[in-house]
């Protein structure tokens, strides 16, 4: 038989492994980080303090009165964090980059840091968690009457209250935790979540296999009917449950304390998406058996909520009650201990710490210590809540279901998700959304759900509930404007979230947001994007780090101060003393200060000394409208590309016309060369015969120096050539213009010729313009052109009976023309585009003329005169030249 | 650049089979499609709606489990990705 004293020692036994345990990890950690202790596994342990008590005992009792609805509690989650890509990995990543320390933080945060929001969503998360407090006092008071008897569950209750309160002050505020992380508080509930884990099953065996004789007895007699409870099992009870239980593992403080502020590593999450749901079920896999043996076997009318614990009782089980016993006493206490936590964080940072800066004069702030008040008022704040939770436990005196005092803290809690959800997914979200649908949803949830769970017991009396306020049926409570055909939980449920997110939706679109918090929704929603998380402007004003770094002691304590401000002197390149107080500092330091305090007190706290912030516009809008960013950025990287892509062609088509340059400027040296060798070989040879051999007749010696004398003038012509068209084409030489007649021209040329055509038999026609062709030349130059093209048609003329015809003409355009016609075929086709290039090919010189510039040269001259020298078709398709000038009207003398 | 269109490919896969099995979670275990399990059947004698629902979450769970490591590691190459881009 257990006795009470059996009882009291083996819990305090079981208490002492827990403190050692949460003492041993919490000292090494300190030191050095256990590596098995930061792991995945522990991190999912952690996060199964979500199965309380309530689901250790008041699973059975549900499914033994409602079938398989207790099902739901444990599908939400299942379905939150197998779709955890979706929205837990975007939490845990906003809470570590912005080192968020409680869901108050996170929403107070999200929504430009506001005190006031903090306050309330701190508010309401105390209150919604008192009946869940309250729920654990009474299972675990209920299985300690079970085991010791007694009737007084009031005392029972209190010091059970007491106990974990001082548990919880011991393990929970031992320190000031950057990060709020608790290592070792982690270490003892993932302890207690594999105990609770194993006196579940071990009972379930139990009942199964020993009481039972195997499932075909358990479920012998069992119709889909009876499994299906009363009423209609799968409905929109069946729905709401699971989107209740859904909501709270994400919106319950203790819940987003330990998945979300004790997560070290992100990718913890990836293995808790599936072993969290593999855990609950585990949990769950014998209760329908447990409930369906207690039922067979125990006495009617005794509480189904206890049958763990009874029924191994019953069947003199000792040890596996005790089991029992400790299964339920740790998942309360686990639960107890991290809500209590989550709890006090949130009411020391965001209700303490706010009146503490008001109070506290900013002169005085080196004598208040705040990390002292800090842990104090968490101290205070935990024996209020489990106080609270007595006080619950002791005004709604002990409820029958432990499931319905659950679903009102999970309905109560769920108020977050609107704000939450809007917070992480939706930029527009602005504060007073947030504040008024928060305010709204959480009255609605006090009307409908929680002042009735009092049964009349507490503000709300009897009548009121059943007949409404005045006597109005309208406002019933649990029928608000005649919604009476539904559960009570569907009922408030569809009241209070639908209100509240309804009236966030449209105050957050018709409202708009300031600076600070439309700087903090582009860092929360696009936080995979920005992952340094800062973006608090605040400019400096602060004349040096004296007051900064006496914030820092205060808050951080002096060795951790001294290190953050050492690192920051460091990086800054100063050996010692204090760094300067430059924005990156301020913003580092509101950083850190915010994973002990929360965002809105550090922000307070340090703008306060950094004298007041100012947040440059169009710095916010350039961080806030960052996708605006991308697209502008992506917009000018096209711009760029496309101008890089012309730049490039235009570099491929320079070079092009660079290399084609450069074969040219090869062939013309190849060229010039060898004109230059030719008479030079004719020169040398002889003069060394000249030399060498001195019987030479005279006749003979006379024409070897004519030919030298002929040579050399060739050379000299050769180089007059070339300095010649060098000139010209680098346009050096400035040439004098005047009016003049372009018949005479042609007509001087043709004198100047006339000995060269004469001796090569050709005939020359004229066809001149009638009247006089004014044009402005320079006279010599254009006979110089014109008598190297007439020379080439004599020269090249191959015709039996050779002739040229000079034909002089006006055209309409104010253009005249001298074209040079031949019979001698023009020039071929292959050669006509090349003909005007230098050394040509296909116009190989003649031994007695110039090198091959002369088309060249003149082409240079044509154009240095603003005229042209072009190779044209007759209609024959035989070509010809043509020199081309502009007509000088003769009204234009004088103008030049 | 960083990126081969395969792994992207990859990744999107990933991530449209976690939506996928989201949604199968939700359709196989809310209602209507949730009344089919309420035959009244039994299966090694235990009724069917209680093997039914413990097979869809047992299975979520496998589902869940197959896609951690690709979900987690895709997340990790994006992460060097930003990381590069956006370091202090």
């Amino acid at each position: 038989m257990l006795t009470v004293n059996v009882l009291l020692f083996v819990c305090l036994g079981y208490v002492a492994i827990l403190f050692t345990v949460a003492f041993v990890v919490d000292r090494r950690t300190r030191r050095k980080p256990i590596r098995w202790l930061q792991s995945s596994v522990i991190y999912t342990l952690s996060i199964s303090i979500y199965c309380t008590s309530w689901t250790f005992y008041g699973a059975v009792g549900s499914a033994a009165r409602n079938g398989l609805e207790f099902i739901t509690i444990y599908l939400g989650p299942t379905l939150v964090f197998v779709g955890w890509w979706w929205l837990l990995r975007k939490l845990v990543r906003i809470g570590r980059a912005h080192r968020i320390t409680s869901i108050a933080d996170l929403i107070s945060s999200r929504y430009g840091k506001s005190p006031s929001l903090a306050v309330l969503v701190t508010i309401i998360a105390v209150i919604a968690i008192t009946p869940y407090i309250a729920l654990q006092l009474q299972s675990v008071t209920n299985s300690y009457q079970v085991i010791a008897g007694g009737d007084d569950g009031t005392t029972t209750a209190f010091w059970i209250a007491a106990g974990m309160a001082l548990f919880t002050i011991l393990f929970g505020t031992r320190n000031l935790d950057a990060n709020e992380r608790h290592h070792g508080v982690v270490a003892a509930i993932a302890l207690e979540a594999i105990i609770k884990l194993l006196a579940l099953i071990a009972v379930g065996i139990f009942a199964t296999f020993v009481v039972a004789d195997g499932p075909a007895d358990v479920f012998a007699g069992v119709t889909a009917k009876t499994i299906q409870g009363s009423g209609d099992i799968f409905g929109p009870r069946w729905v709401i449950l699971t989107f209740l239980s859904a909501t709270a593992v994400i919106c319950l403080p203790r819940q987003f304390q330990v998945t979300v502020v004790e997560n070290i590593e992100e990718r913890h999450v990836a293995t808790a998406s599936w072993l969290f749901p593999l855990y609950m079920l585990g949990m769950t896999i014998f209760i329908v058996p447990i409930a369906l043996v207690g039922q067979n076997i125990m006495p009617s009318g005794s509480n189904p909520d206890l049958y763990v614990l009874t029924l191994p009782l019953a069947q003199h089980m000792n040890e596996l009650a005790m089991l029992a016993f400790l299964g339920g006493f740790s998942s309360a206490t686990s639960m107890v201990i991290v809500a209590a936590i989550a709890a006090s964080t949130m009411v020391s940072n965001h209700i303490v710490m706010p009146v503490a800066l008001r109070l506290l004069p900013s002169s005085k702030a080196v004598s208040g210590d705040v990390r002292s008040l800090l842990l104090t008022s968490r101290r205070f704040s935990i024996a209020a809540i489990l106080g609270l939770g007595f006080l619950y436990f002791y005004i709604s005196g002990g409820s029958d279901a432990l499931a319905a005092i659950g679903l009102i803290a999970f309905v109560g809690v769920a108020q977050f998700l609107p704000s939450l959800i809007g917070g992480i997914f939706w930029r527009s979200a602005t504060r007073s959304g947030a504040i008024t649908g928060l305010i709204i949803g959480f009255a609605l949830w006090a009307y409908t759900l929680f002042l009735p769970s009092f049964g009349g017991h507490f503000l709300l009396s009897t009548t009121v509930i059943e007949n409404g306020p005045l006597g109005i049926a309208l406002l019933r409570p649990q029928a608000l404007f005649g919604m009476g055909h539904f559960d009570p939980l569907v009922h408030a449920v569809v009241w209070s979230v639908g209100m509240n997110a309804l009236f966030f939706i449209v105050i957050s679109s018709l409202t708009t947001s300031d600076g600070l918090e439309r700087l903090q929704a582009a860092l929360f929603v696009d936080v995979y994007k920005s992952t340094t998380g800062s973006g608090s402007n605040i400019s400096a004003e602060v004349e040096d780090s004296e007051d900064l770094f006496i914030l820092a002691q205060r808050i951080l304590g002096d060795i951790p101060a001294r290190k953050l401000f050492d690192e920051m002197a460091a990086s800054q390149g100063i050996e010692s003393g204090l760094p300067h107080p430059t924005d990156t500092v301020v913003v580092r330091l509101e950083r850190e200060l915010a994973g002990s305090i929360g965002a809105a007190s550090a922000h307070a706290m340090v703008t306060r000394i950094a004298g007041g912030q100012t947040v440059s516009i169009t710095e916010l809008i350039d961080i806030a409208d960052e996708t605006q960013q991308v697209i502008e950025t992506s917009r000018q990287l096209e711009e760029k590309s496309a101008e890089l892509e012309r730049t490039a062609q235009q570099l491929r088509n320079v070079n092009l016309r660079l290399r084609t340059l450069d074969a040219q400027k090869d062939e013309f040296l190849s060229q010039v060369s060898h004109e230059l060798r030719t008479p030079m070989t004719s020169i040398r040879s002889f003069s060394e015969i000249l030399m060498n051999e001195n019987d030479i007749s005279e006749s003979d010696r006379a024409r070897f120096v004519g030919i030298i004398q002929d040579e050399s003038l060739r050379l000299t012509r050769l180089l007059d050539e070339i300095l010649d068209i060098n000139r010209l084409e680098a346009g050096v030489s400035k040439m004098d213009l005047e009016q003049m007649d372009a018949n005479t021209a042609v007509k001087k040329a043709l004198d100047t010729i006339s000995g060269m055509t004469r001796s090569a038999g050709v005939t020359v026609k004229t066809d001149l313009w009638p009247r006089e062709l004014t044009i402005l030349a320079n006279d010599d130059r254009l006979r110089q052109v014109l008598i190297n093209v007439l020379s080439n048609a004599v020269k090249y003329n191959t015709a039996p009976n050779p002739e040229i015809l000079v034909h002089t003409s006006l055209v309409v355009d104010g253009f005249v023309h001298i074209d040079i016609i031949d019979n001698g075929g023009g020039v071929p086709p292959e050669v006509s585009t090349s003909i005007f290039d230098k050394f040509a090919r296909g116009i190989r010189t003649s031994r007695n003329h110039g090198a091959g510039l002369g088309l060249p040269i003149s082409l240079a001259i044509m154009r240095a005169m603003n005229g042209d020298l072009t190779l044209e078709l007759t209609p024959q398709n035989t070509s010809f030249f043509r020199v081309s000038l502009d007509f000088a009207a003769p009204q234009n003398k004088g103008k030049s | 650049m960083v990126d081969s269109a395969d792994l992207q490919l990859a990744r999107r896969k990933t991530r449209d089979r976690s939506v996928a099995l989201i949604v199968i979670g939700i359709v196989f275990l809310m209602p209507p499609m949730v009344r089919i399990s309420l035959i009244d059947e039994t299966f090694f004698s235990i009724p069917f709606a209680l093997v039914y629902l413990f097979s869809v979450w047992g299975l979520l769970v496998i589902g869940s489990a197959l896609l951690a490591r690709p979900l987690r590691d895709s997340d990790k190459q994006n992460d060097e990705i930003n990381g590069q881009d956006s370091r202090d």
